[in-house]
C-alpha cells in the first residue's frame, strides 16, 4: 500500500514534467481564472468602499431654537446616541454656530454687518448626526417627534437632501445587486474554465490511461497521479496568482486613495483577509481539480 | 489453459461477433487464429483479457471461470497473461525500462526485484541497450519487442498477441514472430491473432481458421489458405 503511494506520487511529479508544456497551459489557465476571481473580489471591495465613501459624506442636521440652553440640547444627543441607526453625533455650540456663520459669510459684509447690529447670536445649537445606513435617517426623524424634544427644534434640513439621500440609496442597492450578479458570473464562468481546462489536459491521456488498465492497473492506481496533479496545479496556481496580484494591488493604491479620498488601503484588506481569500480559493480549485480530474478520468478508466 | 464452451457475442443491435465457438488450448501451445478481418479473432482476445464478455457460453483461463467476472478481479486477471497488441500500447512519456516496470509496479512488486528483473528480460527481448529511450526514439519493431518485454515480465502463463505484426515490415514481422516461438519454447502458451497467411504458414503450429464468427476448422501444424 506505502510502496503503491509513492509510486502515485511519483507518477504524478514524473507527468506533471514530462508533459512540461500541457501542464504549463493548464497552469496558466488556471491562474487566468484565479485572477480574474481576484480582480472581482477587488472591484467589489472598490465599489463597497466608494458608496461607504459618498454615504460618509452624508449627513442631517437639526437646528434648535436659540433659547434652548446647552444641557437640553446635550440631552437631546445622549437620546440620539442611544439610538441603533445613529453612528455618530457631532454638537455645535451657539457660539461655534455663529462662528462658522461668520467665516462661512465672511465675504459678504452686509451679513456681517447685520450680525454686528444685532449685536446678540441670533443662532441655536446644532447637532450635526450621521447613520449607519442613508436608509436610518427617517427613522431617526421619526424619534424626534416625540413632543418632549420636537418643541426644542427650529429646524432640520432632512427634507432638502431627501431626494438625493432616495437617490444615492437606490444607486446603491442597484450596485449591490449588479456587483452580486457578476461576481456570480464571472465565478461560473471561472468554475467552467477549470473544469474544461483539466478534462482537456486528460483527455490527450486517454490513450495512456486505456493501456495502464489493460496491463493490470486498478482504477486507483491510474486515477491517482492525476488527482494528485490537481492538487498540485491549485496549489501552484495560488501561489502564482499571489506572487502577481499583490504588487499589482500596490500599483493601483495610490489611484484608488486618491479617488476615493479615504484612507482605504486595498493592501491591507487583502493582509487582512489573507487566509480567507486566499485559502477559500485554494479550498475550491482544489476540490473543482478533484472533481473534474475524476469525473474525466472514469471516462477512459471502464475498460 | 485456455478453454472457450459454447460462447456467443453479440454487439447490439445484431452483429454476431461470435457464434458457439468451443475451443481448448492447451498449456504450452502455440496457436494462430486467423481469418479476414471481421471473423471474430480480436473478440476472442478481448474476452480473454475481459474487455467484454460473452453473451453466452463460460469461458475458462487456467481453471479460473471468468464468464461473469467481477470489475474489481479484471485487474488481477490481466496481471496474470500478457498481451501484445498491434498498436503496441506503450506509455509514451516513461522510459522503455519504465514501460516494463509498470507491469510489475501495478502488482506492487518492490524496486529492487524490479532493477534485477527488467535488464534480463530486456535481454531476451534484444534491448538491452535501449533501457533509456523513449517510445518514440524506437523503430517500430524495437517498439513492440518492448510490448512483448512488458507482456512477459510477471512471467505470465499464456501470451496472448493480437495483430502484433499488423503495423510492421516483414523483416521486423520475422523478429516478432521468432521471439513469440522463442517464448513459446520456454513454456509459456502463446495465441496468436494475424490475418497474415504468410507467418502463419512459416511457423508450421496450430491453426484455427475462423469466419463470421465461427470456427472453420482446426489444424496441428495447419496452413492459412485463403
Amino acid at each position: 500500500m506505502l510502496t503503491s503511494t509513492f509510486r502515485v506520487i511519483r507518477f504524478a511529479f514524473q507527468d506533471f514534467f514530462r508533459n512540461f508544456w500541457l501542464s504549463f497551459v493548464t497552469l496558466t489557465i488556471l491562474i487566468l481564472a484565479l485572477f480574474s476571481i481576484n480582480l472581482l473580489i477587488v472591484f467589489n471591495i472598490v465599489a463597497k468602499s466608494a458608496i461607504a465613501s459618498i454615504e460618509n459624506k452624508i449627513d442631517i442636521s437639526i437646528y434648535f431654537k436659540p433659547e434652548i440652553p446647552e444641557d437640553q440640547v446635550q440631552s437631546v444627543q445622549r437620546y440620539l446616541q442611544n439610538l441603533a441607526e445613529v453612528k455618530d453625533i457631532q454638537y455645535i455650540s451657539k457660539d461655534q454656530a455663529l462662528e462658522n456663520f461668520k467665516n462661512k459669510h465672511k465675504d459678504n459684509p452686509k451679513i456681517i454687518e447685520s450680525l454686528a447690529e444685532i449685536e446678540k447670536n441670533p443662532l441655536g445649537a446644532s447637532l450635526v448626526i450621521k447613520a449607519k445606513s442613508t436608509s436610518s435617517y427617517p427613522v431617526i426623524l421619526e424619534n424626534l417627534k416625540d413632543p418632549q424634544y420636537n418643541t426644542l427644534i427650529e429646524s432640520k434640513d432632512f427634507d432638502d437632501h431627501r431626494q438625493i439621500i432616495d437617490r444615492i440609496s437606490g444607486i446603491t442597492r442597484k450596485i449591490n445587486y449588479g456587483v452580486f450578479v457578476v461576481a456570480l458570473v464571472f465565478t461560473l464562468i471561472s468554475i467552467l474554465i477549470i473544469f474544461n481546462a483539466i478534462r482537456m489536459a486528460i483527455y490527450t491521456h486517454r490513450e495512456e490511461i486505456v493501456a495502464m488498465k489493460l496491463v493490470g492497473a486498478t482504477n486507483w492506481f491510474v486515477r491517482g497521479p492525476y488527482l494528485l496533479q490537481g492538487i498540485i496545479f491549485s496549489v501552484l496556481a495560488v501561489l502564482i496568482t499571489v506572487i502577481i496580484i499583490y504588487p499589482l494591488l500596490g500599483f493601483i493604491q495610490p489611484y484608488l486613495a486618491m479617488i476615493l479620498e479615504s484612507d482605504f488601503n486595498i493592501v491591507n484588506y487583502f493582509n487582512q483577509n489573507f487566509a480567507f481569500i486566499f485559502g477559500f480559493e485554494l479550498l475550491g480549485a482544489i476540490i473543482l481539480n478533484l472533481i473534474s480530474s475524476y469525473w474525466a478520468v472514469n471516462r477512459y478508466v471502464r475498460v | 489453459m485456455i478453454n472457450f464452451k459454447k460462447v456467443t457475442k453479440i454487439f447490439y443491435p445484431k452483429t454476431v461477433a461470435l457464434r458457439d465457438i468451443s475451443l481448448m488450448v492447451e498449456p504450452k501451445e502455440f496457436v494462430s487464429i486467423v481469418g479476414q478481418s471481421g471473423a471474430g479473432k480480436s473478440t476472442m482476445i478481448k474476452i480473454l483479457t475481459a474487455e467484454d464478455k460473452p453473451d453466452q457460453g463460460k469461458v475458462i483461463i487456467g481453471g479460473w471461470d471468468i464468464t461473469d467476472i467481477k470489475q474489481k478481479e479484471i485487474p488481477i486477471l490481466r496481471r496474470q497473461i500478457g498481451v501484445v497488441y498491434q498498436d503496441f500500447k506503450l506509455l509514451p512519456k516513461k522510459t522503455v525500462f519504465e514501460n516494463v516496470a509498470f507491469a510489475l509496479e501495478v502488482c506492487g512488486i518492490g524496486s529492487h526485484k524490479i532493477k534485477n528483473v527488467i535488464p534480463q528480460v530486456l535481454k531476451i527481448v534484444g534491448l538491452k541497450d535501449k533501457i533509456d529511450r523513449y517510445p518514440h526514439q524506437l523503430s517500430g519493431g524495437e517498439v513492440q519487442r518492448a510490448a512483448i518485454a512488458r507482456a512477459l515480465v510477471h512471467r505470465p502463463k499464456i501470451l496472448l498477441a493480437d495483430e502484433p505484426t499488423g503495423n510492421l515490415d516483414s523483416l521486423n514481422t520475422k523478429d516478432i514472430i521468432d521471439l513469440l516461438l522463442k517464448i513459446n519454447e520456454f513454456g509459456t502458451t502463446v495465441m496468436l491473432v494475424t490475418h497474415n497467411k504468410d507467418v502463419v504458414n512459416r511457423i508450421k503450429k496450430r491453426v484455427v481458421l475462423m469466419d463470421q464468427g465461427q470456427i472453420i476448422s482446426d489444424q496441428e501444424e495447419g496452413k492459412y489458405v485463403l
